[in-house]
Formats: structure tokens, C-alpha cells, sequence
């Protein structure tokens, strides 16, 4: 093994933990340093900061419309203000984290029947969400607010400055937690959800678990900076959570980019900072709500935001390092298949009125590859979307291992070991290759194996970000992501698309070597017939729906109905 | 008497270039093919042409005049109709309402469906209820009836039953005959070098090919290098 | 509780014009615009403002209507223009920032306190036994039947309607064929600005008027669209007569109050699980 296989990733936990420390350093200073005025202002930043860290996990990451942040905030406060109230065991602190609980389970309950619902409805939920809270909060009084029960802070942060620490401390941790989520497969699901549901199940994640956490986690953060501003102020008062408030509070969040940990603070010192500029100005308070949405609106129409502008700043314009595929020496055997893997009999496909597959047969073996041809609009991607469960209501059954797959959900199936990739592209741009090889794998792939698969195929350094890979070598990292998850079976559709001719055979010569490597038996859907038969010993053609040819590759090829049937298709002349 | 010239055309897609240094000329009343292997480039240089993308170099002049920079609505008022590939009809609307869309005048709606009469008795049924085939009618008629200088086809024969297809290709003759210049990207090469004049092999975003269709007819060999060559 | 539903009415005529405008603007213009009663309310209360130093009562509504239509040309422009081929959740993205931006900018020119309405409408029309049914309320009832009655005419019976509902169900492929999307799209967000302006002066005395509780009656409005899917004009109606009279009974019992506030959001998630019941893709991802 070279010492570059044996590099450990250094930026996992090492630069966050040491960007984490610097930041309550300078939070210790800030809070022995800053004029008294501005103590207090900065409390205030980090409470929308925290606010604007969560709306960043569902709206930036997840990339879900959540118009009530806010009404998670109510919650915080409330529980705060109801433990204090009742004099619970416990300080500030503890109650403050309660709230946090709190939040957290009610935005379950309310993302509970918003998961099946997207973008736009959810917004529309949620706007609905916040009105009536915030109707509720008006007519019902917090906790102790009207016989004017103050909630003290608990006493080593008892002065502004020393509360203003107690913030700090409570963002980084918060920060702390975030980042490690983001960085694990549980943000991975996040970012894959956000770009393509189906490509999420398509690597065994839950989408409906994937959505679930991203809101509790971001209703969390809205309860605990809701329990925070109460303590900040000693209580808790309906015009801070309005409903406007939510508003403004996502369209900020829109606009900075807020996901990223350091734009979640320097959206907080903008909520603080521009009415306070105002003030200054002896503007009226309320054009500050005017510069976030016409700032929302720019960024909305230029399809980017603040923190993706200084990211790309900063990022250096490096060359996208691909590995080099390693000489393959081995003979590939001739393939003896094994036991059947996958049966499927019968398989019907209508959509309205038209039969896009009609009593589809074919049995997988164990170590086969078997070539899935036909003209465009014969039924091949259908015949893998039934498979793989994105068709539930097909006739007919699919067996894997002996197991009927009926009413099989696809993120089940894949976890079972059925594994299949897009022809579209799926692969969410967000992520790097490690990411998201290590997020489909679902299971702890060693680096060293890592390295060994992205050689493999040709794909790039495991650090490198998916947005600058262009589609075609998307699609190899799909193949050896899914390949990671160590699949039974693989179904594969038109990976070399998007390659030249030459990478089209080499990645032939790779595919050939799938079932000796890597035990899966494959399923491929080509248009390059030089590939097809370079890979495949058996050859399947459906057209219209229907199998025309099922046997050996020789035959099938000169087979004058299939060659009909093709009219002019340019790779079989 | 109308031409529609790209000179130099070039179209990109994220990555790069799909295709590269397209020339290309359709007069009225001829038929040009535009045939290649998938992925060549030969729907996104359809798209350049009416407008759905931008093209990243090159010019397309109808009579001298560019296009490139007129909205697609507008290249369509110039008389340039594009059937895109795959079922392009408006499904909740009826067939008549589709092709009402589109036609200058209710005379230009009934000479379009008079080319179809099997759309006859489907004439008040929303078109998505339609089959594949039908479908495809439906919006060659309604470009037809647009009375367009020049008519765009991409594929038409996706996902439709050969004898269909054969059933429709005379009608794209018919359509020449009306004084339209045609383009017709299609996979089935041979019948489609069979209804035209000049034909374009595209192959790896380049054109290996651009001249008499017939020959390639009588010569495949010839078609057959031109198709493997640019890759 | 018979008298609270019949005065909900009056609410529920706006909500169901509103759900009408919400549906419209979702089948034409691919968006659900959250802004939908802000413009009205802005333009109501310009209106307001004009008639102050004594401009005619007449003249001042019409101008706030204008007003209320240009601010919706506005914000259909920006989408048209830029937003052209994006998906409906950016393009609402844009209408919940205009939403703060009226609301923000209405607090700025009128103030925060309830502004002194001229009612153009008032007292009662008829009495029903010992039911009192106000001139507000009728006047809203007709507006939204007539609304849906006239929208649904036009998108069937003319070839505008023809050339707007294909714009909205491929939009590409209905630009190719020579419909000029951008001026189309901004003539809807237009119209539908001029509608709601003209609603909101009608029921805005009777209301609370200041602008948040005003603007976040697209709330209900866009639970009673959703009854009919944001597809079916005649659901939302119902759906809007039928939230208005709920509230209006709600509002009687002291002890329902939290009911009555959650009410428009349980119904709306009631339906939208109801409707996408059988979905299991999103189609496009």
C-alpha cells in the first residue's frame, strides 16, 4: 500500500474542531472586549444565527420550502417559559435544551404528513403552520408573562457578557453537531434528497426518513434559539416570532446560503446589522424587511447565493485529478453461470393506454452479464425501472434470491442488493465522490478499497467535488458507487453515454470483469453494440415491450428479426 | 422560394461541444435528412435552429437574415415550425383545438386534417387520450397548419409501430410538394434517405457526410463509413 | 352559531375569489403565488390614502387598482423574464419575498394602524328569519361565482383561453408555435391583481385591516384551492364559502378558539395527503 492510500482524510474532524475552538476564543474575547451595547446585539446575532443554522439544514441542504421557523422557536420559548413557570428542577440551560426536544418532536409531527409532500406544498403547509401559531400566540399569553414572572439566566452567565459567552458556546456546539451530520451519510441523504428523490432510494436511503430528520433537526435548532432569545430577554414576546418574522427569516436564509455553518453567522449579523444600519441612518426599521426580499429575489433569479459566491471565490481553479485505471491483467474466464439470482415472469407495464412492457421473461444467473438492446422506446429503461421498484404497478413477479418483490419499496430492494443506476443523471452535484460513493455504499468501505474500485473504473480522487466532473464520468462514479454497496445484482443503464468511442470499450473491458471482482451479476442496457458484444455472452432485445430474442450473443446478433426490427438502427450495419 | 442556412453552427451542453462546424441549407420544397448514431448532436442542433437553446457559435439566417437573435415565438411567426421529438401535443386540449393553435385560418386547419383522416372522428377528444401514433399526426398536422416556410421533425418515428411510421413518411413528401422546406432528423435511415433529396450524416458532433441522399442509398458502404467515422 | 357562519360568509366570499385567483394563477402561470392578496391589500390601502386629502371616492378605487395591477405586472414580469423555465418552487420562492416586500413596504407608507376604511358597501341586504345578511356578503358570494364563471369561460370558449392553457401545460412547445409567452403571463398576473385589488376594497372594511392579518388570508384562500387541487375552479369556491362559514361559526365558541386558528392549516394538510395519496415519484426527480 503507497503512503497515498494510507493518507487519512484531514479535514474530517481536524480543521472544524480547530475552526470550533477559534471561534469560542473569539467569543471569549468579543464578550470581555465589546462596548456593552453591542454584548447585547451580538446575543441577538447568534440567536438568528442558530435560527438560520436550521433553516439552512432543511431548506439549503434538504432543500425543502419551511416558512415557519419561527413557530418552532414559540415552541422553545414556550417550554422554557412553562418550565421556569413551574419552578422544574433544572436550570436555564437544561429548559433551554427541552425546548430544543421539544421543537424537535413537534416538527416531526408536522413533517410527518409533509413528507409526501414537495417543494411548493410543503411551503404552503408550513406558511399555514405559522399563521395559525402565530394566531395562538397572540390570544394565549406565554407562560408566566402575565403575572410577570421573569425567567432568570442561570447564574455563572447571569451578566450580558458573560450570557453573550453562554451563546457562543451553545452555537458552536450546535455548529459542532451540524457540520458532523452534514459530513456523515445522514447529510449526504440530505443533499441526495434535495437533487433527485429517486436517486436517493436508488442507494437504499429512505426518502421519507432522509426529509424526516432534516426537519427535526432544523425544528431543533428553531426551539433552542427560541428558548435562547427567552432567556436573552427574560421572556418571551409574540411580536419576536411573527409570522412576517418566519418570512423574512427564510428569504434571508435563501439568500446567504445559509447551510454553510459560517453564512448561517453572517446571516445572523445581517438580520442584526441591517436595522441597526437603518437606525442609525434614522431610516424607518421596516426597509431592512425590504432589503432582504429584494435581496431574496436576486438571489432567487441568479440561482445562487452568497455563500456559494465566496466559496467559488475562494476555491482554487484545480484540474479534476482522475485516477488511473490500473492495467487489467487477469483473463476474464468464460462465464459459468451459477443458480438463478433474479426470475421474473410475465412483467406488464401500461401507462394509459399504451403497453410499454408486455409478459417480459428472463432469468439472471449468478456471474452473468446479460446485454438488455432494442430500439429507442422499446421498453429497456422500463424493464429496469419495474425492476428496481419505481413501477409498483406492474403485473407480473420479480424474485430476487428466492424472495418475491412484490409491494418491495425501491430503497428496500436496493438494500437488499439490487442495485441499478439512471440514465439521466442522479448524482447530486453537492457532493464528492467519496461522499457519495460512501453514502450509496452503505456499508464502511476501507479507503484502500476505495481507491482500488474509483481506479477501476477511471474515476476521479475521492476528494473531488461532483460539480466540476463532467456527466459522463458522473455516471463511471454512479457505477462504482453502487458497485460499493457490493450489489447481487447491478442493473445498469447506458453508462457510456457521454463517452468517446475508445472510453466506451474500455469501460467494456471493466464491466466484463464485474462478476470475477465484485460477485454481482449485471444487467445492461447499451446502444453501443461493439460494447455489448464485447461484454455480454447472453443478449436480451425487447421491442415494444415485447422480447423479440433471449440467448446466446453469436445468435442473437444474426438473428434476421431482431436486424428487422432494427431498420436502419447504424451500429448494426 | 425561402432558405434556411446555418453556417458554422456550433451547439454545447454543459460539458461541451454536442456539435461542432455545422453548414447546413434547406430550400423550399425539398426534404434534407439529417441522420447519425444516438447522441450525436442532431436534437440539439434542431433546438438551435428554433430556438430552444442557444447555439454557441455560428449563424442562422432564414433569407439572409439571422435569427439567433429572435425569441422562439418570434422564428415561429417567421415561419419555422419545429415538431420535437417525443409526443409534443397539449394533452387536456382536443385535437381540433391543438391544430386551431397553430393555423393561421380555419381553411389552413382543415387542409392540415385533410392529410389525416383517420383524426377525424377523434377530432373533440382531449389529444393525451390519443394513441402514439395518433398522436404524432396530431402534431405534424398542427405544424402543417401553421403554414410554416420551413418545418423542423425530429424523430418522428419514436416509440411508433414501423408500419406507422411508414404510414407517415409519404405525408412529410406531401408536405415538400406544399412548397415547405423540410428538415427531418430520423433514426430509421434508410427510409427516411428514401423521401429525401440531400442528406447529413452526423457522427461523434461532426458532420462526416453532406450531399446527395441518393448516393448513400446506392452506395452503403459509403454510409457505412460516414456513420463510424467521426468517432 | 347560525348568525357567526352566515357573517363568515363575507369572509368566505374572499377566500373563495382569492382560491379562484390562486387556482387560476397555479393552472397559467406555474406558481402559487403567496403574494396573492399583498397587492390587493396594498392597492386597497393607496386607495385609502388617496381618498384622504379628497380625492373622489370613485377615482381613488380605480386607481388602487391600478396600483394593486401594476405591482402583480411586476412581479409576473421578474418571473417571466428570469424565471422563465424554472420549477414552481422558486417561482413561489419569488412571490414569498414580494410578500415580505408589500407588507414591509405598506408598514412604511401607511403606518401600522388600521386605516379609516369608506365601506363601499354597507348595512344589510336581507333579513332571513331572525338572520341578518349583510350587502358585503352578497356582494362577495356573486363577485367570486362570477369570477370562476368568467374565468372558466375564457379558458374554454376563446382562443386567448385556448393559447393559455396550452402555454401553461408545455411552454416551450407553445412558444414554438408562436404564442408569445412573456406578454401572455404578464396579462394574467394583471388581471388577476386587478381582481383581487377590487375584492379586497369591497371587504377590507370589515375586516381587520392591517396589512399581515390582511395578506395572510391567502392562507384559507390556498386550503380552499387546494380542495379542488389547484385545478378546479368551482371546488374552490365551494371550498372558500364553506372555510368562511366554519370560521365564522367557530368565532362564536369562545372555548374553540385554537380550532378555529389551526382550522385552515389541519385542512390543508388534510387534503394535500388526501390528493397525493397515490403519488409515490416526484415525476420530474
Amino acid at each position: 500500500m503507497s503512503p497515498a492510500d494510507r493518507r487519512v482524510s484531514p479535514t474530517r474532524y481536524g480543521v472544524p474542531l480547530l475552526v470550533a475552538v477559534v471561534g469560542l476564543a473569539a467569543g471569549w474575547g468579543l464578550s470581555v472586549g465589546l462596548p456593552d451595547y453591542y454584548v447585547f446585539l451580538g446575543t441577538s446575532v447568534i440567536v438568528a444565527a442558530i435560527s438560520l443554522l436550521g433553516l439552512g439544514v432543511v431548506t439549503g441542504s434538504a432543500g425543502m420550502m419551511a416558512l415557519c421557523q419561527l413557530s418552532f422557536a414559540v415552541i422553545g420559548a414556550w417550554v422554557t417559559s412553562e418550565l421556569n413557570l413551574v419552578k422544574a428542577p433544572g436550570n436555564g440551560i437544561l429548559w433551554m435544551v427541552a425546548g430544543a426536544i421539544a421543537a424537535g418532536i413537534v416538527g416531526l409531527l408536522v413533517g410527518l404528513p409533509a413528507l409526501r409532500l414537495r417543494g411548493v406544498n410543503l411551503a404552503v403547509v408550513t406558511l399555514g403552520f405559522a399563521a395559525a401559531v402565530g394566531l395562538a400566540v397572540n390570544q394565549y399569553q406565554f407562560p408566566g408573562t402575565a403575572i410577570g414572572v421573569q425567567v432568570f439566566r442561570p447564574q455563572p452567565f447571569f451578566t450580558d457578557r458573560s450570557f453573550f459567552l453562554l451563546s457562543v458556546i451553545v452555537m458552536v456546539i450546535a455548529a459542532v453537531i451540524v457540520y458532523a451530520l452534514q459530513v456523515s451519510r445522514v447529510g449526504s441523504g440530505w443533499r441526495a434528497v434535495a437533487f433527485s428523490e429517486r436517486g436517493t432510494a436508488s442507494a437504499g436511503a429512505s426518502v421519507r426518513t432522509t426529509k424526516l430528520s432534516a426537519f427535526a433537526v432544523s425544528a431543533a435548532l428553531g426551539g433552542l434559539s427560541g428558548g435562547l432569545v427567552t432567556l436573552q430577554v427574560g421572556f418571551a414576546s409574540a411580536s419576536t416570532f411573527a409570522p412576517l418574522q418566519s418570512l423574512a427569516l427564510y428569504v434571508l436564509a435563501i439568500v446567504n446560503g445559509s447551510y454553510l455553518v459560517d453564512m448561517a453567522v453572517f446571516g445572523g449579523i445581517l438580520w442584526v446589522a441591517v436595522p441597526e444600519i437603518l437606525k442609525r441612518l434614522g431610516i424607518p426599521q421596516d426597509w431592512s424587511l425590504v432589503v432582504f426580499g429584494v435581496l431574496g429575489v436576486q438571489a432567487l433569479t441568479s440561482r445562487t447565493n452568497l455563500g456559494e459566491i465566496v466559496r467559488a471565490a475562494a476555491r482554487r481553479r484545480s484540474e479534476v485529478v482522475v485516477l488511473e485505471p490500473a492495467a487489467l491483467d487477469d483473463e476474464v474466464p468464460d462465464p459459468t453461470p451459477d443458480a438463478p439470482v433474479l426470475i421474473v415472469q410475465g412483467l406488464g407495464v401500461r401507462f394509459g393506454n399504451v403497453a410499454a412492457l408486455d409478459g417480459v421473461d428472463l432469468t439472471l444467473r449468478a456471474g452473468e452479464i446479460i446485454g438488455l438492446i432494442g430500439p429507442n422506446g422499446a421498453g429497456k429503461s422500463t424493464m429496469i425501472d419495474a425492476l428496481s421498484g419505481f413501477l409498483p404497478g406492474h403485473t407480473g413477479t420479480i424474485t430476487l434470491d428466492g424472495r418475491d418483490l412484490a409491494r418491495v419499496s425501491p430503497a428496500r430492494r436496493a438494500r437488499l442488493g439490487l442495485r441499478r443506476t439512471f440514465q439521466q443523471d442522479r448524482v447530486p452535484p453537492s457532493l464528492t465522490v467519496e461522499a457519495y460513493v460512501r453514502f450509496v455504499a452503505r456499508r464502511r468501505v476501507p479507503r484502500p478499497e476505495l481507491i482500488d474500485l474509483l481506479s477501476f473504473l477511471g474515476c476521479p480522487a475521492p476528494g473531488t467535488r461532483l460539480a466540476a466532473v463532467d456527466v459522463g464520468t458522473r455516471r463511471l462514479v454512479e457505477v462504482a458507487a453502487q458497485l460499493a454497496s457490493r450489489p447481487r445484482v447491478l442493473l445498469l443503464d447506458e453508462p457510456a453515454a457521454g463517452l468517446s468511442h475508445e472510453e466506451h470499450l474500455a469501460l467494456g473491458e471493466r464491466l466484463a470483469r464485474i462478476p470475477i471482482r465484485y460477485g454481482a451479476s449485471v444487467i445492461l442496457i447499451e446502444h453501443d453494440l461493439d460494447l455489448v458484444r464485447g461484454v455480454c455472452r447472453r443478449i436480451l432485445v425487447l421491442d415494444f415491450g415485447k422480447v423479440l430474442a433471449d440467448g446466446d450473443r453469436d445468435a442473437v446478433l444474426s438473428d434476421k428479426a431482431v436486424l428487422a426490427a432494427y431498420m436502419g438502427e447504424t451500429e448494426l450495419l | 422560394m425561402s432558405t434556411l442556412e446555418l453556417t458554422g453552427v456550433s451547439v454545447s451542453r454543459g460539458a461541451g461541444p454536442v456539435i461542432r462546424g455545422v453548414d447546413l441549407t434547406v430550400s423550399s420544397g425539398e426534404v434534407v435528412t439529417v441522420v447519425g448514431p444516438n447522441g450525436a448532436g442532431k436534437t440539439s442542433l434542431m433546438e438551435a435552429i428554433s430556438g430552444v437553446i442557444a447555439p454557441s457559435a455560428g449563424t442562422i439566417t432564414i433569407d439572409g437574415v439571422s435569427i439567433v437573435k429572435a425569441s422562439r415565438s418570434a422564428r415561429a411567426r417567421r415561419g419555422l415550425a419545429h415538431v420535437e421529438q417525443g409526443r409534443t401535443v397539449f394533452p387536456s386540449l382536443t385535437v381540433l383545438e391543438n391544430i386551431r393553435l397553430s393555423a393561421a385560418s380555419p381553411v389552413g386547419a382543415q387542409e392540415a386534417l385533410a392529410l389525416f383522416p383517420e383524426l377525424e372522428k377523434r377530432m373533440s377528444s382531449p389529444a393525451g387520450l390519443l394513441s402514439g401514433g395518433e398522436q404524432q399526426m396530431v402534431a405534424l398536422a398542427r405544424a402543417f397548419a401553421s403554414r410554416p416556410r420551413f418545418l423542423l421533425i425530429d424523430e418522428m418515428s419514436l416509440g411508433l409501430a414501423p408500419v406507422v411510421f411508414t404510414r407517415l413518411l409519404p405525408i412529410v413528401g406531401s408536405f415538400a410538394r406544399a412548397g415547405v422546406g423540410v428538415l427531418l432528423v430520423e433514426q430509421f435511415t434508410n427510409l427516411a434517405l428514401g423521401v429525401a433529396s440531400r442528406a447529413l450524416i452526423v457522427s461523434g458532433g461532426a458532420v462526416t457526410y453532406s450531399g446527395d441522399a441518393r448516393v448513400l442509398l446506392d452506395e452503403p458502404a459509403r454510409l457505412h463509413a460516414a456513420y463510424l467515422g467521426g468517432a | 352559531m347560525i348568525q357567526g357562519a352566515l357573517a363568515g360568509l363575507a369572509s368566505g366570499g374572499l377566500y373563495a375569489t382569492i382560491a379562484v385567483c390562486l387556482t387560476v394563477m397555479s393552472r397559467l402561470a406555474r406558481v402559487v403565488n403567496f403574494a396573492q392578496v399583498a397587492v390587493g391589500m396594498f392597492g386597497a390601502f393607496s386607495s385609502v390614502w388617496l381618498a384622504g386629502p379628497g380625492v373622489p371616492m370613485w377615482l381613488a378605487t380605480v386607481i388602487g387598482i391600478l396600483v394593486g395591477a401594476t405591482l402583480s405586472g411586476i412581479v409576473g414580469l421578474v418571473i417571466a423574464t428570469w424565471l422563465a423555465e424554472a420549477d414552481v418552487a422558486v417561482r413561489s420562492g419569488v412571490t414569498v419575498a414580494a410578500l415580505l416586500v408589500l407588507i414591509a413596504l405598506s408598514f412604511i407608507l401607511f403606518g401600522t394602524k388600521p386605516l379609516p376604511f369608506t365601506p363601499i358597501f354597507r348595512g344589510a341586504a336581507f333579513t332571513v328569519g331572525t338572520v341578518v345578511i349583510s350587502q358585503i356578503t352578497v356582494v362577495l358570494v356573486i363577485v367570486a361565482v362570477a369570477v370562476a364563471v368568467a374565468a372558466r369561460l375564457v379558458l374554454t370558449r376563446t382562443l386567448l383561453g385556448l393559447r393559455l392553457r396550452a402555454l401553461s401545460e408545455r411552454p416551450i412547445t407553445a412558444e414554438l408555435l408562436g404564442i408569445r409567452s412573456r406578454p401572455l403571463s404578464v396579462g394574467v398576473w394583471i388581471v388577476s391583481g386587478i381582481v383581487t385589488t377590487f375584492v379586497v376594497e369591497i371587504v377590507a372594511p370589515s375586516q381587520s385591516n392591517d396589512a399581515v392579518a390582511l395578506s395572510m388570508t391567502v392562507v384559507p384562500a390556498a386550503a380552499a384551492a387546494l380542495l379542488g387541487a389547484f385545478r378546479r375552479l368551482d371546488l374552490a369556491v365551494v371550498g372558500g364559502l364553506v372555510l368562511g362559514m366554519l370560521d365564522g361559526a367557530l368565532a362564536q365558541l369562545q372555548g374553540l378558539a385554537l380550532l378555529r386558528y389551526f382550522l385552515p392549516f389541519l385542512v390543508i394538510v388534510g387534503l394535500l395527503l388526501w390528493l397525493q395519496r397515490g403519488e409515490v415519484w416526484d415525476v420530474a426527480r
